[in-house]
């Protein structure tokens, strides 16, 4: 093995040696100031992302353990840049705290982990990435140090994960007691309608529900939202749920094609009640990060319907949509987290008469709510529209039926919030915030993103020829 | 039925009898040492398929290290000598049904299933071995697993020394 390998590792070697400068940064205590700090951080992980499209090398390494090519590439580049645009955010969240390194050593060994997920042709490595990417979510999602609901939710994570890493890894076992092996290449042919095989496949599946939190494995998902600090519920909404999306594609596409029968009417089932459970629980939501992680559950039903459908138009509307969501959801969640990062309100009726004092930031989540409830000029639109018809295309209209309504219902909670925000009075409306620059900078790449992904034509086609290669 | 049989049932029977114990033990303390005794079973079962280095390694681990940390942290918690709380009636039945089936469903599917034989050439599981297998990049090489998990460790211990550092005044 040559130099090559470097190349090949490169998100990877980029963040290892990110993560390790931050530790010495912090050993060394050299730079006092919290917003230096940031700053510097920030631009490092500017650097990472843009990185991200430059010497892209594909390859296998480690006989197969470690994969990548285009694909993966762009996927990554997803990741690291909703890790930006949160580590943006957070900076309003970290000035005043003392941990601020540690927040992003914790934040990038969990990006870390997520490479190593998204490129592993193995499942070890496959395990090994899921569990680099939740064990320090747990520790972050503890960050609020002195606020029990902030330790509450910690502790459902870590044993909802662990819990759901056990399932996961006795499905394992029994593929690699039926089949001897654990690369997802020398497994995917082996596959047989065995009975046992089929049972380890629902285990599997289970395991990746849960991280997904789709219908039925979805409990964990409000409370550990509502406690975690608002910078770290997008990260889990948006960065660590669509890890999982990614490798849940590679899963289900590469080592499961034998099954593709059973595992699409189990995604079908799981899908009508994901969409509908997430829905109807997000009408009867007061607290907006309890709002936002139910509406995240029924997001992820639509990237399901998607993925159902075994055809590249899957991959890619998945992906597309995917890159939609991270710019919609952040826009979100900078709002959420400048008010409760300045006010500690995290109720909806706080929201009352929002628009008085804070125009950008009200028009921000409404486009941003608009695109997440999928309306047209909106990008939501878009990554909704092929989502729906790639599911349509295996001609199971029920599902697509079920799905269009669901949008509607979604519709009336979106704009609950957004009537909360410009119609309704409130005779003692949030007063003008003023974030910070780089959480200012963040809201605008969040809004143009959601305008401009909807109208460069030429992403979904990239995307396409990407996933078709 | 020679003596390796009667040791694998015996050992099962430890390892199966003191999960159940520390599963249903209404004191705290009890199920860590329950616990332990599953946790010698699983060692013991190594001994019997002459994996000695990972038999080491489970004692030294499991036994020696996390059984000790949990005691350890049930000293620290409050109440570590008191009963726990009785699981409602329903809750218990619905989650003995679910295990019963459970394992009686994946008995089931075992026993059809035809395993088939590997012809591959069995590695020699000594320490010395599974050392130069952890730090190889050719095939059975580990490697990559093995840094993987000294970052997923450097993470576990940042998080913890940052949740750890800080007196939590209750709100």
């Amino acid at each position: 093995m040559g130099t090559e390998f470097l190349l090949v590792m490169k998100s990877e070697m980029i963040l290892t040696g990110i993560i390790f400068l931050l530790l010495i940064l912090k050993v060394w205590d050299g730079i006092k100031s919290n917003t230096s700090l940031l700053y510097f951080v920030n631009i490092l992980l500017l650097a990472n992302f843009l990185w991200g499209f430059c010497c892209n090398t594909e390859g296998s390494l480690f006989n197969g353990m470690y994969q990548t090519n285009e694909l993966i590439f762009l996927e990554k580049s997803i990741l690291n840049l909703g890790t930006f645009i949160i580590s943006l955010f957070a900076f309003d969240y970290l000035k005043e705290n003392d941990n601020t390194l540690e927040f992003f050593i914790l934040l990038l060994c969990t990006l870390l982990g997520m490479d190593f997920m998204i490129s592993s042709g193995n499942f070890l490595m496959f395990y090994l990435g899921l569990e680099l990417s939740s064990i320090p979510l747990a520790a972050l999602c503890n960050y609020d140090l002195h606020k029990t609901k902030s330790s509450e939710s910690a502790v459902k994570m870590i044993l909802s994960s662990a819990f759901a890493s056990c399932i996961l890894l006795f499905g394992v076992s029994m593929l690699y007691g039926t089949t001897g092996t654990l690369n997802f290449s020398e497994m995917a042919p082996q596959l047989s309608t065995s009975k046992l095989q089929m049972l380890a496949f629902l285990f599997i599946f289970s395991g990746f529900a849960f991280k997904l939190s789709s219908v039925p494995f979805h409990l964990w998902t409000a409370d550990v939202y509502e406690g975690a600090p608002a910078p770290v519920t997008a990260y889990l909404s948006v960065i660590s749920k669509g890890s999982i999306v990614f490798i849940f594609i590679t899963a289900l596409y590469k080592v499961f094609p034998n099954f593709e029968h059973t595992w699409y009417h189990v995604l079908y089932l799981s899908i009508l009640v994901t969409i509908t459970v997430g829905n109807l629980f997000a009408i009867r939501q007061d607290n907006i990060k309890r709002f936002l992680a139910f509406s995240s559950i029924a997001q992820v039903g639509y990237i399901m319907l998607g993925i159902s459908s075994t055809s590249i138009m899957g991959i890619s509307a998945a992906i597309y949509f995917l890159i939609i969501y991270t710019f919609s959801n952040l826009g979100v969640f900078g709002v959420v987290s400048l008010v409760s990062s300045q006010t500690g309100k995290e109720n909806i009726n706080d929201f009352k008469g929002f628009y008085t004092n804070n125009k950008f930031a009200s028009w921000v989540i409404a486009i941003c709510l608009f695109s997440l409830a999928g309306i047209p000029p909106t990008a939501g639109f878009f990554g909704k529209m092929f989502l729906v018809t790639a599911g349509a295309s295996k001609g199971d209209y029920l599902l697509v039926i079920v799905a269009v309504m669901n949008m509607v219902i979604s519709l009336y909670y979106y704009l609950r919030l957004v009537k909360a925000i410009f119609i309704d009075n409130n005779d003692q409306p949030i007063a003008s915030l003023k974030g910070s620059l780089p959480l200012r900078l963040a809201l605008i790449i969040c809004l143009a993103g959601v305008i401009a992904t909807g109208f460069v034509s030429g992403l979904f086609e990239h995307i396409t020829t990407l996933a078709g290669k | 039925m020679n003596v390796a049989t009667i040791l694998f049932y015996l050992l099962s029977a430890v390892i199966l009898g003191g999960g159940l114990l520390a599963v249903t033990s209404r004191k705290i303390f009890r199920s860590a040492v329950f616990l332990l005794f599953s946790l010698i079973g699983i060692a013991g079962l190594y001994f019997l398929l002459e994996y000695e280095f990972i038999a080491a390694v489970q004692i030294v681990v499991y036994v020696g290290g996390i059984v000790v940390l949990i005691i350890f942290s049930i000293f620290l918690t409050h109440g570590s000598g008191g009963d726990m709380e009785k699981p409602v009636l329903i809750r218990a039945v619905f989650s003995g049904l679910a295990a019963i089936l459970g394992c009686a469903l994946t008995y089931l599917f075992i026993k059809e299933q035809v395993f088939i034989k590997s012809n591959a050439a069995a590695i020699e599981p000594s320490a010395n071995n599974i050392g130069s297998q952890m730090l190889s990049t050719t095939e059975h090489g580990y490697i990559l697993p093995f840094e993987v998990v000294s970052m997923l460790l450097l993470a576990a211990l940042i998080g913890c020394i940052v949740i750890a550092m800080k007196v939590k005044t209750e709100k």
